[in-house]
């Protein structure tokens, strides 16, 4: 792409992510959002492949939809209250609204549907942006109304999430789709202790954004968007095979890697609050997603040489990418649970 | 505890860092001398309270025989893998290597934690290593069924433990267990206590295993390379074993009701699993099912609560640890020259390796509990704590004595006596090597004849 339009689209991207940071007021917040949609609407359909056309299109009129439906819902909490303050809105309906098109904005279930769709219409970057930069600003605004939110809508719209994120991935063989539902299981668990400790679930956002960012990056590395061949990865990198495992168990929530300590520390504040049966479920939901993670660790890499492969071999060229963002992420996923009570520190 | 951590952590660059001549040299070497060093910690200064230098490890009679034995495996597991890991690459070997040494550590760690959650996030963590050892060096496609067995069935019986573990930090405030051996069990009178109960022990129970949750273990020890069975069937039953020792204590005494459908599954289990065993074709698969049946045993043990139950469990642990361990090493000794764990065919072998024979004998008499091995004084002391909870528990165990009397007898029969079979036309001679692995199995449990002490716990 041309690098003048690129750094216009990006920038753009950034602006409208810190406008809806910045805002105290739905308009302008809502005006964030919509410079973010359109920002990364170009960088969707750059390759104008039939595809990406698609996937931009579906993507356009969900979010156009959630952000019709907060414009719609801020107007009316004005209308009855005549507040327009993010933090002040107080009309119930108003709220709901709100929370299904925040929910529409980032994929959560049951409005989930088009996110498995548009992610794999995309380059694996552009999926990076879409999983992870565009869940930001959505994300600032729950953890802004969180306290008003109906409890009961917070609940069902974790609880569906985590397990049809579970479920919907088991029977899928695209990377991208995957990752889609991953994304989705992972929205559910930071939605669901939204109300009671929105700082975990903020945590939660930067560990999932730091673990999807190195499985997306080592993808790409490897420009492998199938199950079938990422069964190849070994041949042209071996190490990083071994640590794309490893981040792949660290989704899946498995100690002692860092995946483990957003659903360790969301269970507790669970238990805390008298929701055992609600945390058990989680927990177990949670195997459904790790069904799929490691169906990926077995076919990458637990069924190396000398196993048999029955895979066409793809062409082993020389991967560009410079590998920083990829180091630095990885570490991150796999070694940050021991030093936990720094990290509550810092975020709770 | 750091003296055997350290060294258990420099193993790593000594794996990474040695030249290829002397790898396994070396580690079997380090680990010898960590396994040497763990022996101090069996110098208790209170014969039943905690040693412990530091709030988060410490090790007490019940947790010093199991952090011993998980020590003096490691380099009985290096010694094992020796042979079949040499044909692969340098950097291949040494990946091994760490991945047994993380396990170690995971597991000493395990073992000494005095925090339930640390020890629960260890529990989870030797998970890994072991998900790996069996799935990428297992031998037949199978493997990989068996490794998402083993992760998902012990997996769904842990979660439901975090859950009840962070209730009970709700609950009494503190999850360390020196504070918590100090504290008034709740009483238990809603059904939501009744689950939680049980979901403090259903982990446990999985990974001892019971015998109706135990599907995962024929297919894990089976499918995994040597290292890989030898340390499931050693310590990872144990670690079971020692977490529901630990819990069991900290909850209420009189769930004797609760306990009831876990006992009956236990000892039907060791019958049923026994009888298994008569029937079996595969070598390893009869040692995973044996293994089913005497921690059947030792569940059963722990869960009437008795002084004796619990000395019975651990003797019985530490027996069995040994003795699968030096059984599943015999297997692997048939396995790498026929490359086969088909029972038939290696008959008749004590024509063919007479020294070999010798360990199959003395390995299958401690498995069927010959006086005066350990393992009969772990099985008769739970049978008779057993008979005092109820007459007619002697029944099923009696029973299971004698079946398991007749399934080692039965492997020994076939795989040492009778005509050698027919199909095999030149078998490699015994190695050195397999003859030291053999010794240093059944040495340690001959010579715990002579100090059992060391293994009572805290009833001294």
């Amino acid at each position: 792409m041309n690098p003048y339009v690129l750094a216009i689209l990006l920038s753009s991207l950034g602006i409208g992510t810190t406008l809806t940071f910045a805002s105290s007021h739905w308009l302008l917040a809502w005006m964030g959002l919509e410079i973010s949609t359109l920002a990364i609407i170009p960088l969707m359909a750059q390759q104008h492949h039939p595809r990406a056309v698609e996937a931009t299109t579906k993507y356009f009129l969900t979010q156009a939809t959630a952000a019709a439906m907060i414009l719609f819902a801020s107007t009316t909490n004005a209308w009855t209250t005549g507040e327009w303050n993010i933090q002040e809105m107080s009309n119930p309906t108003a709220l709901v609204l709100i929370t299904m098109a925040l929910a529409l904005k980032i994929g959560l279930a049951p409005v989930h549907y088009w996110l498995p769709e548009v992610l794999q219409g995309l380059n694996l970057t552009t999926g990076l942006i879409l999983s992870t930069w565009q869940k930001l600003a959505p994300f600032a605004l729950i953890y802004q109304i969180s306290p008003m939110m109906n409890p009961t809508l917070v609940i069902t719209l974790g609880l569906a999430s985590t397990i049809i994120g579970g479920w919907g991935g088991l029977n899928q063989t695209q990377l991208r789709k995957i990752l889609a539902y991953s994304s989705i299981a992972h929205l559910g668990w930071m939605m669901i202790v939204m109300q009671y400790s929105p700082n975990l679930a903020i945590l939660n956002l930067i560990l999932y954004i730091a673990m999807t960012t190195a499985t997306f990056l080592t993808f790409k590395n490897v420009t492998s968007t199938k199950l079938s061949t990422l069964t190849l990865t070994w041949s042209k990198t071996p190490m990083m095979t071994t640590m794309a495992m490893m981040t792949l168990l660290s989704l899946g929530g498995l100690p002692p890697l860092t995946g483990f300590m957003p659903k360790w520390l969301i269970l507790q504040e669970l238990t805390k609050q008298n929701l055992p049966l609600t945390a058990s479920i989680m927990a177990l939901a949670a195997l459904l997603s790790l069904f799929f993670y490691l169906r990926m660790c077995y076919a990458m890499t637990l069924t190396i040489a000398p196993n048999t492969n029955n895979n066409a071999s793809t062409w082993r060229q020389k991967s560009s990418q410079t590998t920083m963002t990829l180091s630095i992420t990885t570490t991150l996923a796999l070694t940050l649970l021991p030093i936990t009570p720094a990290i509550m520190a810092l975020t709770t | 505890m750091l003296k055997i951590l350290i060294p258990t952590l420099m193993l790593f660059p000594t794996t990474w860092l040695v030249t290829p001549k002397w790898l396994w040299t070396t580690t079997t070497a380090q680990a010898l001398i960590i396994a040497t060093t763990s022996l101090t910690l069996l110098n208790w200064n209170s014969e039943t309270g905690w040693t412990s230098s530091n709030p988060y490890l410490g090790t007490d009679p019940l947790s010093t025989p199991l952090l011993v034995l998980t020590c003096w495996l490691l380099p009985l597991m290096i010694l094992a893998s020796q042979n079949h890991i040499s044909s692969e690459p340098i950097s291949r070997q040494r990946t091994y290597i760490t991945l047994l040494t993380s396990l170690q550590l995971f597991l000493i760690m395990a073992f000494g934690a005095t925090e339930i959650i640390l020890f629960y996030i260890m529990f989870e963590a030797t998970l890994i290593p072991t998900l790996i050892i069996i799935t990428r060096w297992g031998n037949q496609t199978e493997r990989l069924n068996a490794g998402t067995y083993f992760l998902f069935y012990t997996l769904a019986g842990s979660l439901p433990l975090l859950v009840a573990l962070l209730i009970l930090q709700k609950e009494l405030g503190s999850l360390s267990m020196l504070i918590i051996q100090y504290m008034q069990p709740a009483p238990l009178c809603t059904w939501a206590d009744k689950i939680w109960w049980a979901a403090c022990l259903i982990a446990f129970l999985v990974k001892m295993p019971l015998y109706g949750a135990h599907l995962w273990l024929p297919k894990a020890h089976v499918e995994a390379p040597i290292a890989g069975s030898m340390v499931l069937a050693a310590v990872l039953l144990k670690l079971g074993g020692y977490g529901m020792m630990r819990m069991i204590i900290m909850l209420e005494p009189t769930s004797k009701d609760l306990a009831y459908p876990f006992i009956i599954l236990a000892l039907w289990g060791i019958i049923m699993t026994g009888s298994i065993c008569l029937r079996q074709t595969d070598l390893k698969s009869l040692i995973a099912y044996s293994s089913v049946s005497h921690m059947g045993l030792v569940v059963a043990g722990i869960l009437i609560q008795t002084p004796w139950g619990f000395t019975g469990a651990i003797i019985l642990m530490i027996a069995h640890g040994l003795a699968s361990s030096a059984l599943f090493c015999l297997a692997n000794t048939n396995y790498e020259r026929l490359h086969s764990r088909t029972l038939l065919l290696a008959r008749g072998m004590q024509a063919v390796l007479p020294l070999m024979a010798t360990w199959w004998f003395i390995a299958n008499l401690a498995n069927l509990a010959l006086p005066p091995l350990p393992n009969l004084m772990g099985e008769l002391v739970i049978i008779t704590s057993m008979f005092n909870w109820s007459s007619w528990t002697i029944i099923l165990t009696g029973g299971g004595t004698l079946i398991t009397a007749s399934y080692s007898l039965y492997m020994y029969l076939m795989t040492q006596r009778g005509p050698v079979s027919t199909s095999i036309m030149a078998i490699e001679p015994s190695h050195t090597r397999e003859h030291l692995l053999m010794a240093l199995h059944l040495i340690p449990i001959i010579l715990l004849m002579l100090k059992p002490e060391l293994m009572w716990g805290w009833c001294f």
